[in-house]
């Protein structure tokens, strides 16, 4: 309807386009749609049952999974650093959160509150040590896995921890809201959230000075050392999230729960484009990435391929797709740095 | 040829050495010997051709014109062949690896090996025994990371020894080491030209020049200046030869400035391991140059003043207020801003815009009612791109493609930006072209006379006086001297930075 025939808009466009195509992240990016793209065409023809609603609302449950920690990753790896305590925290979470609704006989609300509480100060612990002690965030998150893993599985004896299901909040988050279920609507709230906070805010941006050059952020007056606690906090307080959620899905609260969830994590935020050096990424490329890493496991399961030989099949693709962003970067990196 | 002293076995002689680069005509027909166990100190001015001249000797590079002989030997290869013929160079950034023990690093890339693969014993008993005949007691099994600077300087000269050099070229061996450390390093370059290896020695602080050289060639525009023994010539006659007529002088119309109320009051600083009991009051509208040899601290007192330094005494004030010591977020908000020496390391973020890199410190300016604003964020950089000439394209742009001399002006339009009244300059002109030195002396004039305190560290004596109301010279950890414009002059700067502390004039 509209005239795309407008000189001024065909031009703004083109101008678009130019700048999308001349940046490593702008490529990696329209590589990323082709891909999600070319990946849903070919399940839909190959994979019977892909299309069926049932399926479609299982991926986006399978995506919000990683998507709402994938959110405050994102700002973790921007910052140079890196967090991977993410599943053991997401067990806990559901632990925390069904032992306070059973044994503490909370409502849903307070024990939401409560697990949040503990994931933001767990995650508060890990910063701390990294921005005033100095200890690699590998290190700390590390411990933080075995530590996190550990109480999750001995408060419970490895037993699930049953919550009452008829509780309507539970039912809300384990439900649908306007024929979408729940955790994917949270998860576009933090894809828009920190979408907001990277772009938006202070904060956000010091985060990506700090990635890409903390003695320099540090010179010029940003607190490098509130940047590096709260990017810990926030993946600390995600993980709760989605804990939450996980326990509502599961009607249980499960200390064995979200195994290798951090992988899945860290590689949607690295196929998206973001930068394991810092200071490079965007939320809107972590969307795509976990998009394509939940179509990915998806299309594997439905195919019926071995499931030992799927975990070799998505790690190859996405070794390949990190390789060729890191080939996207320096190519640009060649072409600016003088 | 100047008269050579030690009338000895020349180890290393140049003929008639020239080399060209684009422009600039680094060496111009220099002849230079340095005998068997002699210590010669080389010195020259910022592009006099010292650098050129060692790289020649130690075969990195091959000269236009000329050849050099080391020990009667013509010098035909690059860096390998110089060091198979006996040169071995320590260069001025330490590059001994922390993390390895004494012994490895002074074996590292040519280990001694046995049938059992590395020999670690052999190499510590080596490197005890080399160590020994330079007379340190360092154990060669220690972490190199816990010695002392000094101490780590010393197996980076060791390192250097153990392939039996006859020439030790040591390049400012001393400037990463505070005052009390630099007798370990004196004593060490002493023993080893005993054993009648020539020495060397760059370096501009005449303390340690009386101390360890016999004497002096000074290199002024590639060329080779003078030769004289060291105990015969005065710090003021070898500052004259440094410089010859190219002294500059504050410009005789030099009017007295008003000056404005007191900006910044440091009070008995001390900033270990290099600066004591530093004191200075600047005004608003006073631009204050900070002169001083590589070393001496004038970086330290910087940071120290921005509060990114430890201080152990003194006190320091920002328009008026005290701000406890360590407290940089605190500083920045009276209005401190700080331009680091390492404009590409410390100063620009690559992975950000030019209007990112500009606003980056104060965002709460450009922060709409939705967040920070994109429109204001472009406003501000765009009045700061046209309040200092940054020429580009594109304030969208990563501030990588920028010169260095945008990019330095869009370091100092950060702290504009911020809103600063106090500003630390460090070394704003480093590799930035002729025509935006000027553009930023500019700025800086600009700058105070809107009523800004501006602090000019450079080791550029010769801009000083171009800009300057007021120079202090840092020498020995202390403000030694001060010079009020006009008579603000290099050579009298020069002479003040390199004195021994007991010939002041």
């Amino acid at each position: 309807m509209a005239d795309i025939a407008t000189p001024g808009m065909g031009e703004r466009l083109r101008a678009r386009w130019t700048r999308l195509t001349s940046s490593g992240t702008g490529l990696n990016i329209i590589g990323l749609v082709a891909a999600i793209i070319l990946l849903y065409v070919v399940l839909s023809l190959t994979a019977t049952g892909f299309t069926t609603a049932p399926n479609q609302m299982g991926l986006l449950r399978d995506a919000a999974m990683i998507g709402v920690a994938a959110t405050g990753m994102t700002l973790v790896i921007v910052a140079g650093e890196i967090d991977v305590s993410i599943g053991p925290a997401v067990a806990l979470s559901t632990v925390i959160f069904a032992k306070a609704m059973t044994a503490l006989g909370l409502p849903a609300i307070p024990a939401m509150l409560l697990t949040l509480l503990c994931g933001a100060a767990w995650g508060g612990i890990v910063g701390l040590l990294r921005a005033r002690v100095g200890v690699p965030s590998f290190i700390g998150t590390l411990g933080l896995w075995n530590v996190l893993g550990g109480l999750a599985l001995f408060t419970t004896n490895a037993l699930p921890v049953p919550v009452p299901i008829t509780d309507p909040v539970i039912d809300l988050l384990s439900g649908r809201i306007l024929g979408v279920p729940t955790p994917a609507w949270v998860m576009l709230v933090a894809f828009a959230v920190f979408g907001f906070i990277s772009t938006r805010t202070a904060y956000g941006r010091s985060v990506y000075a700090v990635g890409g050059n903390s003695r320099a952020a540090r010179l010029a007056g940003i607190n490098v050392a509130k940047v590096r606690v709260l990017i810990f906090v926030t993946t600390g307080l995600l993980s709760a999230v989605s804990g939450i959620l996980l326990t509502a899905r599961l009607g249980s609260g499960n200390g064995g729960a979200a195994q290798g969830l951090e992988f899945s994590v860290i590689a949607a935020v690295v196929v998206g484009g973001t930068a394991m050096t810092g200071g490079r990424g965007s939320l809107f490329g972590t969307f795509l990435g976990v998009i394509f890493i939940t179509l990915l496991g998806n299309g594997l399961v439905l195919l019926g391929v071995n499931s030992f030989l799927q975990q070799v099949v998505s790690g190859a693709i996405i070794v390949v797709a990190v390789l060729l962003n890191v080939i996207l970067s320096q190519r640009r990196g060649i072409s600016t740095t003088d | 040829m100047g008269s050579n002293s030690s009338a000895t076995v020349p180890i290393v002689t140049a003929h008639q050495l020239s080399k060209h680069y684009p422009g600039v005509r680094a060496l111009d027909q220099v002849d230079f010997t340095v005998g068997a166990g002699e210590v010669r100190a080389l010195l020259g001015a910022n592009g006099a051709g010292k650098s050129t001249l060692i790289r020649m000797i130690s075969g990195v590079e091959a000269p236009d014109d000329g050849w050099v002989e080391i020990a009667g030997a013509r010098l035909a290869g690059g860096i390998r062949d110089a060091a198979r013929m006996g040169v071995a160079t320590v260069y001025q950034e330490l590059s001994v690896i922390r993390e390895m023990t004494v012994a490895e690093n002074l074996y590292l890339g040519n280990w001694m090996r046995s049938w059992k693969g590395i020999d670690a014993r052999s190499q510590e008993r080596e490197a005890r025994r080399i160590l020994d005949e330079i007379g340190v007691v360092i154990d060669p099994g220690r972490e190199v990371a816990s010695l002392t600077l000094a101490e780590q300087q010393i197996v980076e000269i060791a390192r250097a020894l153990h392939a039996r050099p006859k020439l030790l070229i040591l390049d400012e061996p001393t400037s990463a080491l505070a005052d009390h450390e630099v007798q370990l390093v004196l004593q060490v370059v002493r023993r080893v030209a005993a054993s009648g290896v020539g020495v060397i020695y760059v370096s501009h602080r005449m303390d340690e020049i009386r101390q360890v050289a016999d004497t002096v060639t000074v290199m002024r525009d590639g060329r080779h200046v003078a030769t004289t023994d060291v105990a015969g010539a005065s710090t003021a006659r070898i500052v004259e030869l440094m410089l010859g007529e190219s002294h500059t002088r504050s410009t005789g119309d030099y009017q007295p400035r008003e000056l404005g109320e007191i900006r910044l009051e440091v009070d008995g600083l001390d900033v270990p391991p290099k600066l004591s009991g530093v004191s200075m009051t600047i005004r608003a509208g006073e631009i204050v140059g900070l002169a001083g040899l590589l070393g001496s601290g004038r970086t330290e007192l910087l940071q120290a003043i921005a509060g990114f330094r430890a201080v152990t005494a003194g006190s320091v004030r920002v328009n008026g207020t005290a701000v406890p010591a360590g407290r940089p977020l605190a500083r920045k908000r009276l209005g401190v801003g700080l331009t680091p020496e390492d404009r590409k390391n410390e100063g620009v973020i690559t992975e950000l815009s030019i209007a990112e890199n500009v606003v980056m410190s104060d965002y709460a300016k450009v922060a709409g009612p939705t967040g920070l604003s994109r429109r204001r964020i472009d406003e501000s950089a765009t009045g700061m791109r046209d309040r200092l000439g940054i020429k580009v394209a594109d304030l969208g742009h990563s501030i990588g493609t920028l010169s260095g001399g945008n990019q330095q002006k869009a370091v100092i339009g950060r702290w504009l930006h911020a809103g600063s009244n106090v500003l630390l300059l460090d070394e704003p002109t480093r590799g930035v072209d002729v025509g935006s030195k000027a553009q930023i002396y500019q700025i800086m004039r600009s700058l105070a006379d809107e009523g800004a305190a501006v602090v000019f560290v450079s080791s550029e004596l010769e801009e000083l006086p171009l800009v300057c109301d007021r120079v202090l010279v840092l020498r020995g950890g202390r403000l030694a001297q001060q010079f009020m414009a006009p008579d603000i002059d290099t050579a009298e700067l020069l002479t003040a930075a390199m004195a021994t502390t007991n010939e002041e004039n």
